[in-house]
């Protein structure tokens, strides 16, 4: 280690002034473009709208009617669903991709991420064409004989989930896969060395070491699935009303700003809350 | 006063000075926006309006999509109105004029070519006559009036349905048994009766393609779409029969640029033309507010048409009044009914 060098304390005001002059205009940008349009929202949400005066009843109506907390509590389900599939599916194939050779999980790695380069609304149309009752995989299964009738997969919660899954699986996996690779594989070695088997290091050491980062990336996948509006609107038919449709419903198709403001600050402060417990579940995968 | 108005007030006095002062009314401007709702309609609007009417005034006309009240309440409220002229429903035109969204079309500096006598309100020019009918895949058992449409269980099959309470609740109610002249005033109980009794085998669409596109797609048997969209598919079958005629409406929203509201003005002159709604017609097959329409449209097609007698005489005429009066009560139950899905 060099020895350490001491700094006067007017060098670090000279430091933390010119520090603030160059963070400045991205911090002016950010607060026009994003911050004051957030706070004239909330403002909205209670102000009454025809008189300006504050009022609490936009919330009071959409914590009072019960239709639009089913819709909150219908979206928590489905996201849940949907990030227990993702972490399901997603953790098997980030610990595969380590076994790779280098070649290997280069190979695999560019796969997920060109998946990202397609389009959001590209790839959700795209199940139309496969899971529709004309589709490639009902086709599939009449020619194999496994069904004479189609099976309905769209228009429903199974195919937003399916949805859902295919564009969330990456957001899960490349952090946990990073993770994993952080793990010293010299722990395998040592494990067999003392007698445990493959299956007894993987629950017993791997596992619990890996849970931190699953658990960050699950936070994460279900953050982001709050807010997804394509998927449900497209692939569920108008039968699948999640938190983004219902705001839809009410900013395009019957103007209640005000209500919709409400709504969408009680999504940001839960949004908020669930990212306070994803940061403070990554700390710990760091430590 | 916020900017934006202080701005217009000013530009308005302006204009205003400028026009009182000369013989001569503003220039109107070199462009042109209209808000319209896109789709195969715009499309035939663009090739056959747009174009010979920029050629002619040399003003060019850009369209934005999608109209709607919602986005018209956006614009006023605010402050930045910066299209002229908009498409909209009739529930929407009402509810735009009673709310003081909408300015008085000037129809003396219009002079419009003939035009029926209801195609002409102080606020609103009826752009187009469509209707909202019933459609089938040829496979599928034929209904023939909304009480066998909305029957699932002997005439099994999804819908496809349109996501829009105006264009689904009347057919909904003739199906409970509601006479079908006499619909409105609508009783929403009957209506939402039949759709909860069939939600689970309905598919609700929101784009106007898609109504014909389920059925070709075979995730609907049946279909409810609007008629430009269904009757040139000759893979389909539908009916007029129970139909609900309807009109869209040209309005032009308070507070746009005088100038391009004089562009907005030669614009309707050049849409009532019964030549222009022809060539329209030839694209999608809806008619115009002219009288003098028939004999130009394409014999062979004529019972595509909504307007055509024979089909005219099958069908009722929706009220928009009603739906404008009832407007909060028919949203709030939409909203119960929907988000319980």
């Amino acid at each position: 280690m060099s020895a350490a060098v001491v700094h006067s304390p007017s060098w670090w005001r000279g430091r933390l002034a010119t520090s603030l002059l160059l963070v400045l205009p991205l911090a002016l940008v950010i607060g026009l473009a994003f911050d004051l349009p957030l706070l004239m929202t909330a403002l909205w949400s209670i102000t009454d709208f025809k008189s300006g005066s504050l009022t609490p009843e936009y919330y009071q109506d959409f914590f009072g009617r019960p239709i639009y907390l089913s819709v909150v509590w219908r979206t928590l389900e489905i996201a849940f669903a949907v990030s227990c599939c993702c972490a399901l599916i997603g953790y098997p194939l980030s610990y595969w991709m380590t076994t790779l050779s280098p070649r290997g999980q280069k190979i695999s790695l560019i796969i997920i991420v060109m998946s990202f380069w397609v389009s959001v609304l590209v790839r959700t149309y795209a199940w139309i064409v496969i899971l529709g009752n004309a589709g490639l995989v009902n086709r599939a299964l009449h020619y194999l004989g496994l069904a004479d009738r189609p099976v309905q997969f769209l228009y429903g919660e199974l195919g937003v989930c399916i949805g859902m899954v295919n564009v969330l699986l990456p957001f899960l996996l490349l952090p946990l896969y990073a993770a994993m690779l952080q793990i010293d594989p010299r722990l395998r070695q040592i494990a067999l060395t003392m007698g445990a088997t493959s299956g007894q290091f993987f629950w017993r050491v791997f596992f619990p070491l890996t849970l931190p980062a699953l658990s960050a990336t699950f936070v994460l996948v279900f953050i982001l699935s709050l807010g997804f509006y394509i998927t449900p609107a497209i692939l569920g038919g108008g039968k699948v009303p999640m938190i983004a449709n219902m705001l839809d419903m009410l900013i395009n198709q019957f103007p209640h700003w005000s209500l919709a403001a409400a709504m969408s600050c009680v999504m940001l402060v839960l949004t908020l809350g669930l990212f306070a417990l994803y940061q403070s579940l990554r700390g710990k995968v760091a430590a | 006063m916020t900017k934006p108005a202080l701005l217009q007030a000013s530009l308005l006095s302006l204009a205003a000075v400028l026009a009182f002062n000369g013989p001569a009314a503003a220039e109107p401007a070199k462009t042109l926006r209209i808000l319209t709702a896109g789709g195969e309609w715009t499309d035939a609007v663009t090739k056959c309006v747009d174009g010979p009417f920029e050629k002619k005034y040399g003003i060019k006309v850009e369209l934005d999509t999608p109209a709607g009240y919602a986005k018209l309440a956006g614009l006023a409220q605010s402050g930045n109105v910066n299209v002229a002229l908009m498409d909209l429903e009739t529930s929407e035109l009402e509810r735009a004029n009673a709310n003081g969204l909408l300015d008085n079309i000037d129809w003396d500096k219009v002079k419009p070519f003939e035009m029926f006598p209801d195609a002409k309100k102080p606020y609103g020019f009826a752009s187009t006559y469509f209707s909202t009918i019933m459609a089938w895949r040829p496979d599928a058992k034929a209904p023939s009036n909304w009480v066998e449409f909305f029957d699932t269980k002997n005439f099994p099959g999804k819908r496809a349905l349109p996501d829009y309470p105006g264009y689904v609740l009347a057919f909904a109610a003739i199906a409970d048994g509601v006479d079908p002249t006499k619909v409105f005033p609508l009783d929403l109980d009957r209506a939402f009766k039949t759709l909860e009794r069939v939600k689970g085998d309905v598919i609700w669409w929101t784009a106007g393609g898609q109504s014909a596109q389920l059925l070709q797609d075979n995730e609907a048997q049946y279909s409810i779409g609007w008629s430009g969209r269904i009757v040139t598919k000759t893979d389909l079958k539908h009916s007029f029969n129970q139909g609900m005629l309807d009109t869209s409406w040209w309005g032009m929203p308070k507070g746009a640029d005088p100038a391009m509201q004089e562009a907005a003005l030669l614009y309707l002159h050049e849409y009532s033309d019964p030549k222009q709604q022809a060539c329209i017609a030839q694209y999608i097959s809806y008619t115009g507010p002219s009288p003098e329409l028939d004999p130009l449209l394409p014999q062979d097609k004529l019972d595509q048409f909504p307007n055509f007698k024979k089909n005219r005489d099958v069908q009722y005429v929706t009220d928009g009044k009603w739906w404008y009066d009832n407007a909060a009560e028919v949203e709030k139950r939409w909203q119960e009914f929907k988000l319980a899905q």
